[in-house]
This record gives structure tokens, C-alpha cells and sequence, in this order.
């Protein structure tokens, strides 16, 4: 009983995420016991299309607003992230915009313009249309909003920020073993558009990724890998049906 | 262009659907492709029949289908995630004539 009860333990990250995936996860399990110096990071890069319509009807979003939250907020205080990652954010000019029922924060979203640097591992996401794209990350709702309108709220403002800036793809960076944010966000349109690898060992970082630079190793304070990011497969996919993203 | 959210009402012609519950479950089937059984007591969400942008889209077709409209404040888990929940919503808002506009 116990060993069948292991055996499917082992087996399921297979199952959830196919054969090199589930490789890489269950690699990374027994890893990050060793030393918090090991770990395998597995990426993947999505573009998402800002549309033109409201994602919430008018009476749903009567009571929603959206606002610039900027350093030294007293919501940035409260974000989970550690205090010099938010600092670093800010440093190179992300925007975090907050959505916000009435006067109580539901959620935010971060968006840097023109490029990304990865606070994960040492990598540089690279905006190839600078001006029609951004690059969004941290995409938070607060645990009481969750499963409620706050997922679709924050979506709903994000897209109406970008949209009055010229916005027309946003590109994010997805685990890829976070299977509900990548089933929610299915809905929006997403198409992956490349993915990566990063193995990490003490100082060393390799990557291993599906455009140039390919292979990159790098050591702390020395060059980080740029990965270019282009939105052509949903470009490519354009002719989408009948406006109805199912 | 793209981030329209289908809402349009389920058909009932040629189907008996007797309640609300059925109604909705039926929109719930073809939205998620979900076949098993769909008891009005059941954790949708824990059950990952929904996600946190079908109960959204669940919500705006019980608006257009039921002729009833919802607060941003009464989309939250505890009237969505039961088909029950979601009904006696619903008829409370045809009781109290929750049509707006």
C-alpha cells in the first residue's frame, strides 16, 4: 500500500507535465532539500493580446478602479515580495497598477516597458515591438479576492491601462508547473511563444533556452543572458475566430 | 475583438430544463467540456470544474440568462462555487427586482 502510495507520488509529476517537465520537476524537488544554492527553473514565455472590449460588464465593474501604485505606498510594503526585489522593480521602471473595490485593494500587476530583468534567475527579457508590448509580472490577488471577481478585475483594469498607452501584447513568464494560472489565463488568449531552463548551481547559472543565446552560463555580478521576445505567434494566429476567445 | 465573454443564453428548446440549476449546468458543461455529475451542493472550484475565470463568465450568463444583475461585491466564492448558492442568488435578485438598466 505504502509503496503504491510512493510510486504514484513519483509518477504524478509525469502525468501533470509530461515526460521532460516532469523529469525537471521531480529533479528539482530533490535538489532543494540538498541546498537552497540547487534548483532547476522551468519557463515559459506567453504573449496575451489586450483587447479592445471590456472584459466586465459595466455593473460589475462599477466599484473597481485602478490606480498607479508607486514606491513607498503603503500597499508595496504589504506586497510578499522581499523588500530590495520591490526596490529593484521600481529601479527599472516597472509600474505597478493596483485594482481596487471601493477603496480596498483586490490585487495588482507589474509592467515593465521595453524589457524585463528576471528577478528569479539572472536573465533579461527583451521586448522586440518596445512600443506596442510590455512585459507583465507578479500578478497578485489578495487570497480573499481569489476565486471571486479578482482574477478578471485586475485583467480588466490592466487592459484598459495598456490599451490608452497603445498597448497591444502584454508578455509574461510562466513557471511551468503552475497549471492554474496557465488554465485562467488560457481564457485570455495566451499563446506561448518560447521557453527556458535554468539550472542553478551555488553561483552558476545555465540556461538553456529555445532562441539565441540558446546556451548561456553565467556567475553573479558578470553578463546576464537577453532573451528577445517577439509576439508573432499570436500575430501569426490572428485570424482569430469570431472574436470569442474559446 | 477578442476578450468577448460568451454569454449568450443556452438554448432550452427541445430540452427539458426544468430549473435554474439545470440551466446553468448545462452552460457549465459546454464552458468546461466537464461530463461527471453536477450536484447543486458541490464545490465547484474545489472540484477544479471552474477556475477563477469561469465563475466570472458563469456569472455574467446567469445575469443575461436569468434577467438579474449582480454587485462586483456578490461575485465571490460563496455564491459561486455551489450551483445552489448561485440560484438562491438568483432568485433573490428576480424577488427583489435586481435588474438594473
Amino acid at each position: 500500500m505504502e509503496l503504491r502510495r510512493n510510486l504514484q507520488r513519483f509518477l504524478s509529476p509525469f502525468r501533470e507535465f509530461g515526460l521532460l517537465a516532469g523529469a525537471l520537476y521531480a529533479a528539482d524537488r530533490l535538489l532543494r532539500p540538498l541546498s537552497p544554492g540547487l534548483g532547476i527553473y522551468c519557463y515559459e514565455f506567453m504573449v496575451q493580446p489586450i483587447g479592445d472590449k471590456a472584459l466586465l460588464p459595466p455593473n460589475l465593474a462599477k466599484n473597481l478602479r485602478f490606480t498607479e501604485i508607486g514606491r513607498g505606498h503603503p500597499a508595496v510594503d504589504a506586497m510578499p515580495a522581499r523588500a530590495e526585489i520591490k526596490s529593484s522593480r521600481f529601479d527599472q521602471g516597472a509600474i505597478c497598477l493596483g485594482a481596487y473595490r471601493k477603496d480596498t485593494l483586490i490585487g495588482y500587476a507589474w509592467f515593465c516597458f521595453k524589457a524585463y530583468e528576471e528577478d528569479e534567475v539572472r536573465c533579461t527579457y527583451e521586448l522586440a515591438e518596445p512600443e506596442r508590448s510590455v512585459f507583465d509580472f507578479d500578478f497578485y490577488i489578495l487570497p480573499e479576492h481569489r476565486m471571486g471577481i479578482g482574477f478578471l478585475a485586475i485583467w480588466h483594469g490592466a487592459n484598459e491601462y495598456l490599451r490608452a498607452r497603445h498597448i497591444r501584447y502584454t508578455f509574461s513568464r510562466l513557471t511551468r508547473f503552475n497549471l492554474a494560472s496557465r488554465k485562467a489565463h488560457a481564457h485570455l488568449g495566451w499563446k506561448r511563444v518560447g521557453r527556458a531552463v535554468f539550472f542553478q548551481a551555488w553561483k552558476l547559472e545555465l540556461m538553456l533556452a529555445d532562441r539565441a543565446p540558446f546556451v548561456f552560463l553565467s556567475t553573479p555580478g558578470g553578463k546576464r543572458p537577453r532573451l528577445r521576445l517577439t509576439p508573432e505567434k499570436l500575430t501569426a494566429a490572428a485570424a482569430w475566430p469570431s472574436g470569442d476567445v474559446r | 475583438m477578442i476578450f468577448t465573454i460568451r454569454i449568450a443564453p443556452v438554448s432550452t428548446e427541445g430540452v427539458n430544463l426544468h430549473s435554474e440549476a439545470e440551466i446553468l449546468a448545462k452552460f457549465i458543461r459546454e464552458e468546461t467540456g466537464y461530463s461527471g455529475p453536477l450536484d447543486p451542493e458541490m464545490d465547484m472550484l474545489e472540484a477544479g470544474i471552474l477556475d477563477s475565470f469561469t465563475i466570472v463568465s458563469l456569472a455574467m450568463f446567469a445575469q443575461e440568462q436569468f434577467g438579474v444583475e449582480f454587485e462586483g461585491e456578490e461575485i465571490v466564492r460563496e455564491n459561486l462555487a455551489h450551483l445552489s448558492s448561485l440560484v438562491a442568488l438568483v432568485r433573490k435578485k428576480q424577488t427583489s427586482g435586481g435588474r438594473a438598466g
